[in-house]
C-alpha cells in the first residue's frame, strides 16, 4: 500500500518536473486598455517540485502592442503564481520606453516563483500600470509603483535633456567624456548587501537610538528636521523622521533615501522609505516604518544619513533632485544614476557614440 | 568456511585471551565448522581434566618452575606456529573478506557522489537542504547561515546584493529574478520589496524586476 503511494507520488513529481506552468496573460479588455497581447513564447519556463510546493522558473517573452492613442513611456506587469504564498508574487517594470500608438514591443520576464501544491502550477500575468508620455497613468497600481514609474520618466527627461544640451553646446567629444565618466562612476558605486524585514524590528527593545544626519537639497519641498532608528550592531530598526513642508503646496507622498556607513567606512544607499502623507505648506509630520534593515555581510552600522529623493505634490506634480544636486560629493559616490542614464551609457558601451547620438535624437 | 581456526587461536579462545574481533570470528566459525567445534570441545575437555588433575597434585610440587616451563612451551609453540603459517599481507584483509572490500568501495563512491551532488546543486536548493538538515538535527527552524541567509529565523525578508535581489524565508531563497547578466543597480524598499535593474545586452532595454515580502 505504501509503495503504491510512492509510485503515485513519483509519477506526479515526474509529470510536474516535465511540464511548463499553465500561464494566463490577463490584460484589460476595456475600451481604454492600452496594451494588447500579440504573441507569447514560454521560452524555457519549467516547473520543479520542491517539498510541498512547485518552483516555477518563468522565462517567457511577450510581444505587446500599444493599443492606446498615446505614446507609452513605462509598463509594469504583476507576475503571480500565488497571491497568498510567500514568494508567489513579483513584478517586471520597463521604463524609458517610447512606444508609439499601434507599435509593438517585446517584454522579457525572468523570474523564479513559488507555487503551492497540490494543484496545477500556474502563473498569472496582469497589467499593473502604464505611464504615458503626458504622465497620465492607466492601471490598478496594486503595487503602488505609479510614483516610481513617474519619477523614472522625469529623471529620464532630465538626463536626456542634459546629454542633448551637452552634445549641442560642447560636441560629441564632451558627450563621450560624460559617458566614460558615468560608466566609471557606476562601476565604483558600492552595491548594498542588506536584508529588509517587515514588522519585526528586533532591535526595538534592545538597540540604542542613532540619529540620522541629513543632506539638504536647496529646492526640495520637504526638509527632514530629525530622524533616528534603533541600532543593534548590524541591524537598524523602526526608522522615524520628522518632515517639514517648506513649499507653498501640499505634499502627499515622499521618498527618503537611507544611506548607511559600515565599520570599514564604506557608504552606500541601503534602502528607500516611501511614505504617504498629507502635509500642508508649513506643516510638520512624522514618517515611521515598522521595518528593520540588516547588513548581511560582516560589519556593523556606524552612521546613517537621510535625504529626500522625491516628492509628490497634492496636485499630482512631482519634485525630483536636479543633476547638480545629485552631483553633490555626498551623493555622487553613493546614489546610482537614473535607469535612463544607465540605459544610455550601456548603449554607448555596447554600440558606440554614433548609436548613442541616434538614440538621443529619438526623443 | 574453507580455512580452519589455528590451534593457538582455539587455545586462547578457551581461556578468553583472544582479542574481541578474533573472539567473535572464532565463535562464528566454530558455529558452522564441525571439525573446529570438535577440536574446541576436545581442548575444553582437556582443560577440565587438567584442572581436576591439578586439584589432585601432591603438595610440595615446585609450581613456579612448572608454570615457567609451561609458559616457555606455549611460547615455543606459538613461535613455531608463526614460522609455518602463511604470511599475511595488508591486502589480505580484502582477499579473505570480500564484503569489507565492497563496503569500502561503496563508502568511497558515496562520498564522491555526495560531494559532486553538493557542488553541482543550485545555491537555493543547497540552502533548502542545509536548512532541512538543521531542522532535523536541532529540531528547530533556526538557521546558522551568514551572508547567504538570515542569521536567525526572521520570516520572509527581501535581500539585495551585487548579485541581485531575492526573497528569503528562514534563510531559504523562494523568489529570485534571474538574468544572464548582473544587475546594474539594486535597491530595497521599506514596505518590503527589493528591485534589480538589468539592461538587455541586445536591445539595450532596461528592465526592473522586483520581489515582495507579500
Amino acid at each position: 500500500m505504501c509503495s503504491k503511494y510512492w509510485i503515485v507520488g513519483l509519477t506526479l513529481a515526474l509529470a510536474a518536473a516535465a511540464q511548463t506552468p499553465i500561464t494566463k496573460i490577463d490584460l484589460p479588455k476595456d475600451k481604454d486598455a492600452p496594451l494588447t497581447l500579440v504573441s507569447y513564447d514560454s521560452g524555457e519556463s519549467k516547473v520543479t517540485p520542491r517539498g510541498g510546493a512547485y518552483l516555477v522558473d518563468f522565462h517567457p517573452t511577450l510581444s505587446l502592442r500599444n493599443s492606446s492613442s498615446k505614446r507609452i513611456r513605462s509598463v509594469t506587469l504583476v507576475v503571480e503564481a500565488s497571491e497568498n504564498t510567500t514568494g508567489g508574487k513579483a513584478s517586471v517594470s520597463v521604463p524609458s520606453l517610447d512606444i508609439a500608438p499601434g507599435d509593438t514591443f517585446p517584454l522579457h520576464i525572468n523570474q523564479t516563483l513559488l507555487c503551492p501544491a497540490p494543484g496545477n502550477p500556474s502563473v498569472q500575468v496582469q497589467l499593473d500600470g502604464v505611464l504615458f508620455e503626458d504622465l497620465t497613468f492607466y492601471g490598478p497600481d496594486r503595487l503602488h509603483l505609479q510614483h516610481n514609474m513617474t519619477v523614472w520618466e522625469l529623471e529620464a527627461r532630465q538626463d536626456r535633456k542634459f546629454f542633448k544640451n551637452l552634445l549641442e553646446n560642447s560636441g560629441a567629444q564632451a558627450l563621450q567624456n560624460e559617458m566614460i565618466e558615468s560608466l566609471a562612476r557606476q562601476a565604483e558605486i558600492p552595491q548594498p548587501n542588506v536584508q529588509m524585514a517587515r514588522g519585526r524590528a528586533t532591535t526595538a527593545e534592545s538597540g540604542q537610538d542613532m540619529q540620522f544626519a541629513f543632506l539638504h537639497m536647496p529646492d526640495s519641498p520637504l526638509e527632514i528636521t530629525s530622524g533616528m532608528a534603533k541600532i543593534s550592531a548590524n541591524e537598524a530598526g523602526g526608522p522615524r523622521f520628522a518632515v517639514h513642508n517648506v513649499s507653498k503646496r501640499p505634499v502627499r507622498h515622499l521618498e527618503i533615501g537611507w544611506i548607511l556607513r559600515d565599520q570599514d567606512g564604506r557608504e552606500f544607499l541601503a534602502a528607500s522609505l516611501p511614505a504617504d502623507l498629507n502635509l500642508a505648506p508649513g506643516q510638520t509630520g512624522q514618517v515611521m516604518e515598522d521595518a528593520s534593515l540588516r547588513l548581511t555581510g560582516r560589519g556593523s552600522i556606524q552612521a546613517m544619513k537621510g535625504f529626500v529623493s522625491s516628492a509628490e505634490f497634492g496636485d499630482g506634480t512631482y519634485w525630483i533632485p536636479s543633476r547638480a544636486q545629485l552631483g553633490d560629493p555626498a551623493l555622487r559616490g553613493v546614489v546610482a544614476p537614473s535607469p535612463e542614464e544607465q540605459r544610455l551609457s550601456s548603449i554607448y558601451r555596447k554600440k558606440g557614440l554614433t548609436a548613442l547620438i541616434e538614440e538621443l535624437k529619438k526623443f | 568456511m574453507s580455512r580452519h581456526v589455528p590451534e593457538a587461536d582455539l587455545a586462547l579462545y578457551i581461556t578468553g585471551d583472544l582479542s574481541l574481533w578474533k573472539n567473535a570470528a572464532v565463535t562464528v566459525h566454530t558455529a558452522g565448522c564441525e571439525a573446529c567445534r570438535q577440536r574446541l570441545d576436545s581442548y575444553r575437555r582437556s582443560r577440565l581434566k587438567l584442572k581436576q588433575s591439578a586439584a589432585e597434585l601432591p603438595v610440595g610440587e615446585d609450581w613456579d618452575r612448572l608454570a615457567a616451563e609451561m609458559t616457555a612451551n606455549i611460547r615455543v609453540g606459538l613461535a613455531a606456529g608463526e614460522c609455518v603459517a602463511p604470511r599475511r599481507t595488508r591486502t589480505g584483509i580484502f582477499v579473505h573478506r570480500p564484503m569489507a572490500m565492497w563496503a569500502s568501495v561503496a563508502a568511497g563512491a558515496l562520498v564522491l557522489i555526495g560531494a559532486a551532488f553538493w557542488l553541482n546543486l543550485p545555491a537555493s536548493d543547497a540552502d533548502s537542504l542545509a536548512h532541512a538538515a538543521r531542522i532535523l538535527v536541532h529540531g528547530t527552524a533556526h538557521t546558522v547561515g551568514t551572508t547567504r541567509g538570515a542569521t536567525e529565523d526572521r520570516g520572509p525578508v527581501v535581500e539585495a546584493s551585487a548579485d541581485g535581489v531575492a526573497l528569503r524565508e528562514n534563510g531559504v531563497a523562494v523568489s529570485i529574478p534571474e538574468a544572464a547578466s548582473r544587475p546594474v543597480a539594486v535597491t530595497v524598499s521599506a514596505p518590503g520589496s527589493a528591485s534589480a535593474r538589468y539592461v538587455d545586452a541586445d536591445t539595450g532595454q532596461m528592465t526592473i524586476t522586483s520581489v515582495y515580502v507579500q
